[in-house]
């Protein structure tokens, strides 16, 4: 079954185009890792699919349901359920500041969709024992390191059960040593098949991870594949000159 | 002076401290929300409704408020038609003055708290749902608060001391009581109380504060 299908998708910021032509399908249980150079859309692409940004052309639907269709938004209430059924973790996590990781995690569940406390409680300690610190339950956000800080921003996102999980580049604002406590927890999520998209910078991970990759470059996907395809035997000139540069 | 009458002359004082009280307890209560209120409108969508915010808060804080209270309480009774239904007492008229002058204060103050709310903060409200409303008053706003409370508590240590400007609309208040004092005893004895009175009202003020600083820190 198809989760997520993109077509035409355009979005141009004043004179500058940054998506030209974007399209791309989801499968159920997929893990896709979007890589390719700064500046080719990565982040405006995901950005666009939960309705961070606005499109200027193309259709984006989930689950059967489109909330704009040739560039054309669908109404308010119909955007919402639609995109509620993706959560999304940011490069620069989001936390609230102001409230406790516990009241980061149930504030959504119960103020906004009407759940009671004891159940989004329950929800908030297992998924916080999921990514490895029910201990930090009372714990501002201020005390929490980075990489605690993206885990319970991942928990955060999951209070909400969504079907997709979307990331922006969760790792690049982490030292090298907390990237792989963050990867860990998304490692476990994959493997319990959460449909994943991830914009990302950390090779070994969409290597090893992911069971497709798209490869973008100057706001188009110049290449997709396995990871056995795209990494091994590049068919683009952009895509080999991309691994080639990085290597060096 | 002995003791006595330093007690009498305090006594005298005091008499002014319940006006003052009220005036600033309202004056804070009802121009906070309302400040806030001219901070939304002034990033309102409507460009007319952010110029006449953005004007008023202009004229508001480039004239003296002195003005504004012998406007509200000397002038408006002298306009035309309307002018018969807008004679306020000394003290309503300050009332309003004071309210409508902090209002624009508060909204200037508010407007850089807003400015420091990080705007990743209302994209993670978005995706998990929230709508506009909920994403004022559960996240915008208590940063807001956090970020704009040491210029409240500025603001509202000028408002005690402001209430001296009462005297203007002849709302008997602390200093009246003071110059009272001085003028009968002949002795500048009745000023100092009138300096310690303001001092406790503001010491108190600032660690009420304090204290709201600290348990509102994160």
């Amino acid at each position: 079954m198809k989760l997520i299908e993109v077509t035409s998708l355009k979005k141009g910021f004043g004179n500058l185009n940054v998506l030209t032509d974007v399209n791309f399908e989801v499968e159920k249980g997929d893990v896709i890792a979007v890589i390719g150079p700064s500046g080719a859309g990565k982040s405006t692409m995901l950005r666009c699919l939960i309705n961070l940004e606005k499109v200027d052309g193309g259709t984006i639907t989930v689950e059967g349901e489109s909330f704009v269709k040739d560039g054309v938004y669908a109404s308010h209430e119909q955007i919402k359920a639609v995109t509620r059924k993706m959560g999304m973790v940011f490069q620069n996590f989001n936390l609230f500041p102001h409230l406790s990781v516990r009241r980061n995690l149930t504030i959504a569940p119960t103020a906004v969709f009407g759940k009671s406390k004891e159940e989004s409680d329950a929800l908030c300690e297992s998924l916080l024992d999921k990514v490895g610190l029910r201990d930090k339950i009372d714990a501002m956000p201020s005390t929490l390191s980075g990489g605690q800080k993206q885990r319970v921003a991942i928990a955060r996102a999951l209070m909400l059960n969504p079907d997709i999980m979307l990331f922006d580049e969760p790792t690049s604002a982490l030292d090298p040593q907390l990237t792989s406590e963050v990867l860990g927890v998304m490692r476990a999520l994959a493997a319990d098949h959460m449909t994943m998209i991830v914009v990302t910078h950390e090779m070994s991970f969409a290597r090893e991870v992911a069971n497709k990759i798209l490869f973008m470059c100057d706001g188009m996907i110049v290449e997709s594949g396995t990871p056995a395809q795209v990494f091994g035997q590049p068919k683009d000139r952009r895509t080999a000159d991309f691994f080639h540069n990085i290597l060096e | 002076m002995n003791m006595s009458e330093i007690l009498t002359t305090t006594k005298a004082l005091l008499q002014g401290v319940e006006v003052v009280t009220i005036l600033f307890v309202v004056v804070l209560i009802a121009s906070i929300p309302l400040g806030f209120v001219l901070t939304l409108l002034s990033r309102c969508r409507i460009a007319p409704v952010r110029w006449v915010v953005n004007a008023y808060i202009y004229v508001v804080r480039g004239t003296p408020l002195m003005l504004q209270l012998f406007f509200i309480y000397f002038g408006l009774p002298y306009l035309p038609v309307v002018g018969k239904m807008l004679v306020l007492s000394g003290f309503s008229s300050a009332l309003v003055g004071y309210t409508l002058n902090y209002a624009a204060y508060f909204a200037e103050i508010f407007r850089g708290g807003l400015l420091a709310v990080d705007k990743g903060q209302y994209e993670a409200a978005q995706v998990l749902g929230f709508s506009k409303a909920q994403t004022i008053v559960r996240i915008v706003m208590p940063q807001m608060i956090r970020v704009a409370l040491p210029s409240v508590t500025n603001e509202s240590i000028t408002l005690v001391k402001d209430t001296a400007l009462m005297y203007a609309v002849a709302v008997p208040e602390i200093l009246h009581y003071a110059k009272v004092a001085v003028s009968r005893t002949a002795n500048p004895m009745a000023f100092v109380v009138a300096f310690v009175i303001y001092l406790i009202m503001n010491t108190i003020l600032q660690l009420v504060f304090n204290w709201l600083e600290k348990k509102l820190a994160y």
